[in-house]
């Protein structure tokens, strides 16, 4: 078995709300130690923060040129 | 506290509060509906009691009814600015509300002052204790153009109540003053086009580009087009006592901008990201086609006499602008609302896990939601025929029942699978 990829991709981009946060949710809860997640979004997702920190998750943030998002989530506890 | 381009969660009230007002809405069209079979002459004008008892089951009971309850969940999510007491306001504006609207309703059909008397208390006690809160909540609100939407719309509001009150009072009373045509004029239109339309535009610069995916609407026109039209529906109140030569003017410019904020809404929908079906999108176009009809209709009145003096002119622009505007644009965002804030508090609540709990769109079945909405659009369209034909007002009034007891059984599927799913309701 191969070790599992450092980064799962998730290309929120044109879903409607409530569908990017499910799918990060529902990553999240299969995430393993070592990996993070790339999330691409068409807007800022505010919601999502607080709901990240509460859960024990850090979140960078950069906003593309096209004014979409790409969030990289990680656990709070582990380096980068 | 708040944040000028997001939602903040944080801040929201407990599912209970504004699901009240959701649950008991429909019951009001319900009882509408019923009232349309009982005595279709009701349609027959815009004066009888039964048209009268009608309306405002229509407009307090279901469409304040939902508005209320989605204010009381929006001020402290769109605008940052949670109302003051919030259990405590939502409990009194609620059950003053439907008691209320019930006295009301009961008043105008047998004209029983008592009737008339506890309307008069509770409706103007609610909407004190609710406007109060709500402009607490929103001085420090957030500044923005839907911000600005809703804090007009309340003014609006709050005017359409103190001139109903005074209309109630005199009319309990018996008594009848030159200057009633007036106020129910501007009663009608501070209700309709200030608090209806305002509201339901404030909200669709944020909702119609979220949820359906669109570009935002040209903030030009979003940034104008809500103080405008308020401050043509003040001027519209006041000039025909004093200048009636630029009431025709007003009148003209109040049209233009409705039909200026349907075309917006009906372009940016165009343009939206992802053309999937969506049954809340259907209603939104239904509602501004139902606009731009009143507009039309309202045009024709002012060149043909015969027409703006006959009893089916306004009764076809009340069912276009209630039935087939605000009773489907409503109804489309209460399928966006209440499976949304039924998933995410399901999800709050459980910190759930991947798969342990429904996504938004398993809240309500799809189709089920599709079938009601052809039932209201089949009720629209044999409402629309009753003024030329009244022998289909019990046809008409029959699939609005069934179409309303189908939204109430809708919205209630989306709280037992909250439940059922281990959400608790407090």
């Amino acid at each position: 078995m191969s070790a599992p990829a450092p980064e799962i991709l998730i290309d929120a981009r044109g879903l409607e709300p409530p569908q990017p946060m499910e799918r990060v949710m529902q990553t999240l809860a299969l995430l393993r130690p070592g990996q993070s997640i790339r999330l691409l979004l068409h807007r800022e997702p505010f919601p999502l923060y607080p709901i990240l920190t509460e859960r024990g998750y850090r979140y960078d943030k950069r906003m593309d040129a096209d004014g979409s998002y790409v969030i990289l989530i990680s656990p709070a506890g582990e380096d980068r | 506290m708040s944040q000028p381009a997001g939602l903040s969660f944080e801040q929201a009230p407990p599912f209970s509060l504004p699901l009240r007002f959701f649950l008991t809405a429909p019951l009001f069209l319900i009882a509408a509906a019923v009232l349309i079979v009982l005595a279709p002459e009701a349609l027959a004008s815009r004066w009888t009691p039964q048209a009268l008892a009608l309306t405002h089951a229509l407009t307090l009971g279901f469409l304040t009814m939902v508005m209320l309850g989605a204010l009381m969940q929006m001020l402290p999510v769109v605008a940052g600015a949670p109302l003051p007491a919030p259990r405590l306001v939502a409990w009194i504006s609620h059950l003053s509300l439907a008691l209320g609207t019930v006295a009301l309703m009961a008043g105008f059909l047998t004209a029983e002052p008592a009737a008339y008397g506890i309307g008069i208390v509770l409706l103007g006690g609610g909407f004190t204790v609710f406007l109060a809160a709500a402009a607490i909540s929103l001085l420090r609100a957030t500044a923005g153009v839907t911000v600005n939407g809703i804090r007009l719309a309340v003014m609006s509001l709050a005017l359409t109540i103190l001139l109903g009150l005074a209309l109630v009072l005199l009319r309990a009373g018996g008594w009848a003053l030159p200057a009633v045509e007036f106020a129910i004029a501007a009663h009608m239109s501070f209700g309709l086009v200030g608090w209806v339309l305002l509201l339901v535009l404030g909200v669709a610069y944020q909702v119609v580009p979220m949820f359906q995916l669109t570009p935002p609407y040209p903030p030009r026109l979003s940034r104008w087009l809500a103080g405008a039209l308020f401050a043509l529906l003040m001027l519209h109140a006041i000039t025909p006592l004093f200048f009636s030569s630029i009431a025709r003017i007003i009148d003209v410019a109040i049209a233009g901008g409705i039909l200026l904020f349907a075309v917006a809404t009906l372009r940016v929908q165009i343009r939206r990201r992802r053309k999937l079906p969506d049954v809340t999108l259907d209603a939104w176009r239904l509602g501004m086609a139902s606009l731009i009809a009143c507009v039309a209709i309202w045009l024709a009145a002012q060149f043909w006499p015969a027409w703006a003096n006959s009893d089916a002119y306004p009764m076809l622009l009340g069912v276009l602008f209630i039935g087939g505007f605000a009773v489907s644009v409503v109804t489309g965002m209460l399928y966006k609302i209440v499976p949304f804030l039924a998933w995410f508090h399901l999800q709050s609540q459980l910190q759930a896990r991947a798969g342990t709990i429904p996504t938004m769109k398993d809240m309500i079945a799809e189709r089920w939601m599709r079938g009601q909405f052809r039932l209201h659009l089949i009720a629209c369209v044999l409402l629309v025929g009753v003024p030329f034909l009244p022998q289909l007002g019990i046809a008409a009034g029959g699939v609005l029942a069934v179409s309303a007891v189908l939204l109430w059984v809708n919205l209630w599927s989306a709280v037992r699978r909250f439940t059922r799913h281990g959400g608790g309701v407090s």
